[in-house]
């Protein structure tokens, strides 16, 4: 409720009224990530601490997608060697919710990682890749989304399925809950309810003139702040020679879930690896990427503002709700804290025994 | 040897798999493989009839293949077999259902482990489909229908889901070409029956009981040859006695255990000049002839190319210990062969002085001339000669470092995995009777003393300083990469690799002559299984 409401007001007030837009005097942000062997982390990045981790039950090792729930009571986190989502009370620890893809029994299915929730937080919605394990073979089946109803708790079956494009690697629910995006080849807008896709942004089989397709490989769903997907993408001038450096170009897409906007646009002569991305819910022309070097990119201008090294590789990035601190996270067992005004370092935090969070997403919830 | 390699609990099995079970378990030929797989396979790969399962009886594979395959089903699908058992098993399959001489002759470089190997496949649609993952040897080295192709391909996407997310895959619809267009490409190309395998299969086997002359050549070591001695042992093995020396003379003896599989692959386990080897080689379709390559057990690059040829009580010459002599001097070269006078002629401007007695192994002090004319020589020996095998120089032309583009891997650390070195060398050429450098006709002067550095290669190399992190050592063109691991030192505290531009120096008279290549440090390779 509170997340999603305060970015509404936020985008609609501006500035001045972000302070006020929670409307709970005691709710505060927090950092939500996952860390191996099967840790749900909460950190406060006020008090540049670990707030608790909670151990999520069961098999597997590197938990990847994190999805919070609306009232950030519930983390739902994709685990068990990605046949699993599993969702845990972070005030209790407990296990709250917990579906396993090994059904039907001769059919093994891995989760390749989209997950979602409806933002009412009643539907899940997951997206897998199955296989029929026959005598002697496997068959490959089509990719599908299982949607389960989180009210059915530990053991929840799925309350409806539907066939989606194969090679989807990310979800994220528009603002109405009427759209379920699926980033794949292209970006699917998806009926939650039926399957059917309404529309499709072209993104490998829609290539700008004098273009190469785009190439995105994006595994962190991290939006919730600014309400907009951002992602990075490269692509290739056809007009120029394989060796010539600027023939290679970086952009950047996003996908605005309230209004559905989309815009794919260049930003620079490939110069930099970047992972992830996220935009600042305040000054809504920022985009802030991250790999080993921390980039601030304005899609006003399509330019690249300012490039920073970072002290390793961190994969996922979100940024705080008032857009002056953005966070960089994944890879290893630290949190970086830096300013989204110069990119000039914080803060850290570390995560006790320092335990890899791999490819975990890094989800901003307030609570 | 000390140095350790595949220390997990997967990479262990695998290892102790490839030490063990094709170097001849003690009682692999008592046991029934067909009963064997009615017991243990059978339960999924049903049978269809005499001595034929589900998709067992329509696949053909290198003893590798085979290895890998029951490593497969034991890890993944509970399929229990002891190292007996298992290569009982690997024995039947490779003869009834391996590939002939032929069909494995243009990919063996990926049996032999052999570093540093481009690949030459010229489809770019098989090498972005499979090649982008494993070798294009490693699908090249197997025969199947497009039928069983197509189950290949569900095995893929079904066990690795991730296929499809890949670089070179994700552009595309993946699974669609993969299980359209690829199975049919496949079935084309490399089908289950061939008239190769048939003949083959049919053919009488070559014995490789008997004496064998060795001529073997180690990078950054020099040749080393001598004799072998083959004997039946039990239950289809052979006793392998090694009677040997280096270059400089030393003696390097030993010995170890072989099998044949599939009538000509040559796999042994042995202990050779004090450290543990294996063998991965091939007999030739007449028997005369075994080639391939010795490596150390626990570090598999660093090896020699072996041609042995069977002693037949004729004089014939195989391989010499030295390749080339500058004018005005003299050297000591051994002469490995069968039968050999102590008598043996350099040819033209060479004078040669007998240092031991005829036999099998033979030395002399050869000298040139001042004014020997620069080129090949041919050697001759008791009726037996070899060419293009010697050389003369007064100059050298040019030197190319070899090979040209090298991979070596950061290990150690602390971490699972020992360091991958990397051996170039300098190789001096003459231009030959065109005067142009790299052309056909140069004459190949063998490996040249050398000065070595290593640059950064280009400037994202610079940016990085590459050259400053990524190697330890690299005296004699032995690259050592530098330990594994975040390096708290380097830009983002990444590990240490690196893309080096790597020069060898020559001396030639009071000038320097120089040679370029690429070395290229990398990852660990945590996956190791015994096809790449």
């Amino acid at each position: 409720m509170t997340m999603y409401r305060k970015t509404l007001l936020a985008a609609a007030a501006g500035l001045a009224l972000v302070g006020l837009a929670g409307g709970e005097a005691s709710a505060k942000e927090y950092l939500l990530t996952a860390a191996k062997p099967n840790k749900v982390v909460l950190i406060d990045p006020a008090a540049r601490a670990v707030e608790k981790v909670v151990e999520i039950p069961g098999p597997g090792v590197a938990p990847w997608t994190v999805i919070p729930s609306p009232d950030a009571k519930v983390a739902y986190v994709l685990t068990a060697h990605n046949e699993a989502v599993v969702g845990v009370d972070l005030d209790t620890g407990k296990e709250v919710f917990r579906t396993d893809m090994n059904e039907p029994e001769n059919v093994r299915s891995k989760i390749m990682p989209a997950v979602e929730l409806s933002r009412d937080g009643k539907e899940l919605f997951v997206f897998v890749s199955p296989m029929k394990e026959l005598p002697g073979e496997y068959q490959v089946m089509d990719t599908r989304v299982k949607v389960f109803s989180t009210a059915d708790g530990v053991g929840a079956k799925p309350v409806r399925e539907f066939e989606v494009p194969r090679r989807i690697a990310l979800f994220f629910m528009s603002a109405d809950d009427q759209t379920l995006w699926g980033l794949g080849w292209d970006l699917y807008g998806i009926d939650p309810k039926t399957g059917a896709i309404k529309e499709t942004h072209k993104i490998v089989n829609g290539p700008k003139p004098d273009r190469a397709p785009a190439d995105i490989l994006d595994f962190w769903p991290q939006y919730e702040q600014a309400d907009v997907f951002s992602t990075p993408y490269y692509t290739f001038d056809t007009t120029k020679q394989a060796d010539d450096p600027t023939a290679y170009k970086t952009g950047m897409l996003t996908l605005d879930l309230k209004s559905g906007e989309f815009v794919m646009d260049e930003f620079e002569d490939t110069s930099a690896v970047i992972f992830s991305s996220v935009v600042n819910p305040v000054r809504r022309n920022e985009v802030f990427s991250t790999y080993t070097q921390l980039s601030k990119i304005d899609t006003a201008t399509d330019t690249l503002v300012k490039r920073v090294d970072l002290p390793h590789t961190y994969y996922s990035i979100n940024i705080s709700g008032d857009g002056e601190e953005v966070y960089v996270a994944g890879t290893m067992c630290d949190i970086g804290i830096y300013s989204t005004a110069d990119l000039s370092e914080k803060g850290r935090v570390e995560i006790p025994g320092c335990p890899d969070q791999g490819v975990a997403s890094l989800r901003v919830i307030e609570r | 040897m000390t140095r350790r390699r595949r220390t997990g609990l997967l990479s262990a099995s695998l290892a102790a798999m490839t030490a063990g079970l094709l170097s001849g378990g003690a009682a692999a030929e008592t046991l029934d493989p067909k009963a064997l797989i009615t017991e243990r396979c059978a339960s999924c790969h049903t049978p269809e009839g005499t001595d034929s399962w589900k998709r067992i009886s329509h696949i053909r594979k290198t003893p590798e293949g085979w290895e890998m395959t029951l490593f497969r089903m034991g890890h993944l699908h509970g399929a229990k077999l002891s190292a007996n058992e298992a290569t009982a098993l690997i024995r039947y399959l490779s003869d009834t259902q391996g590939l002939a001489p032929s069909e494995t002759a243009d990919y063996r470089y990926i049996l032999e482990r052999q570093p540093n190997v481009s690949e030459a496949e010229a489809d770019e649609g098989l090498v972005t489909t499979c090649a982008r993952c494993h070798s294009f040897a490693r699908v090249a080295l197997q025969r199947r229908d497009a039928d069983e192709w197509l189950k290949l391909a569900n095995f893929h996407v079904g066990q690795f889901p991730t296929a499809e997310y890949q670089f070179m895959s994700r552009d595309h619809e993946y699974w669609k070409r993969i299980s359209t267009e690829m199975p049919k490409i496949l079935g084309d190309r490399f089908p289950y029956q061939t008239a190769a395998w048939t003949a083959w299969k049919d053919a009488d086997k070559p014995d490789p009981a008997g004496t064998w002359i060795v001529s073997a050549y180690q990078p950054g070591r020099g040749a080393i040859g001598g004799s072998m001695a083959v004997a039946p042992a039990a239950d289809g093995t052979y006793t392998v006695t090694y009677d040997l020396v280096d270059a400089s003379g030393q003696p390097v003896a030993g010995g170890g255990l072989a099998t044949v599989f599939g009538g000509y692959e040559w796999r042994a386990s042995t202990d050779l000049g004090g450290g543990s080897m294996r063998e991965i080689m091939a007999l030739s379709e007449d028997g005369k002839t075994l080639s391939g390559r010795m490596f150390q057990a626990d570090a598999d690059e660093i090896g020699a190319r072996v041609t042995a040829v069977k002693a037949d009580g004729q004089p014939t010459l195989v391989g010499l210990s030295q390749a080339s002599l500058k004018a005005g001097e003299s050297k000591t070269v051994t002469l490995y062969g069968d039968a050999l006078p102590s008598t043996v002629d350099f040819g033209p401007g060479i004078t040669v002085a007998p240092l031991t007695a005829a036999g099998d192994r033979v030395t002399v002090k050869v000298t040139a001339a001042k004014d020997a004319a620069p080129g090949w020589r041919t050697v001759k020996a008791g009726g037996s000669e070899l060419s293009q095998a010697f050389a003369v120089y007064k100059s050298v032309d040019s030197v190319k470092v070899e090979p040209e583009t090298a991979v070596a891997r950061v290990g150690g650390g602390g971490g699972a995995m020992a360091a991958i070195t990397a051996q170039l060398e300098a190789v001096g050429y003459l231009n030959g009777a065109d005067g142009e450098p790299g052309t056909d006709d140069d004459v190949r002067l063998g490996a040249l003393p050398a000065t070595w550095t290593a640059a950064n290669r280009d400037a994202a190399a610079e940016a990085m300083e590459d050259a400053k992190f990524a190697l330890t050592s690299h005296g004699g063109g032995l690259f050592q990469p530098a330990l594994a691991g975040p390096n708290p030192q380097r830009r983002f505290g990444t590990n240490n690799v690196g893309d080096l531009a790597v020069t060898a120096a020559v001396k030639n008279g009071g000038k320097t002559v120089t040679g370029e290549g690429r070395l290229v440090v990398t990852v660990q390779r945590w996956n190791d299984p015994p096809i790449h």
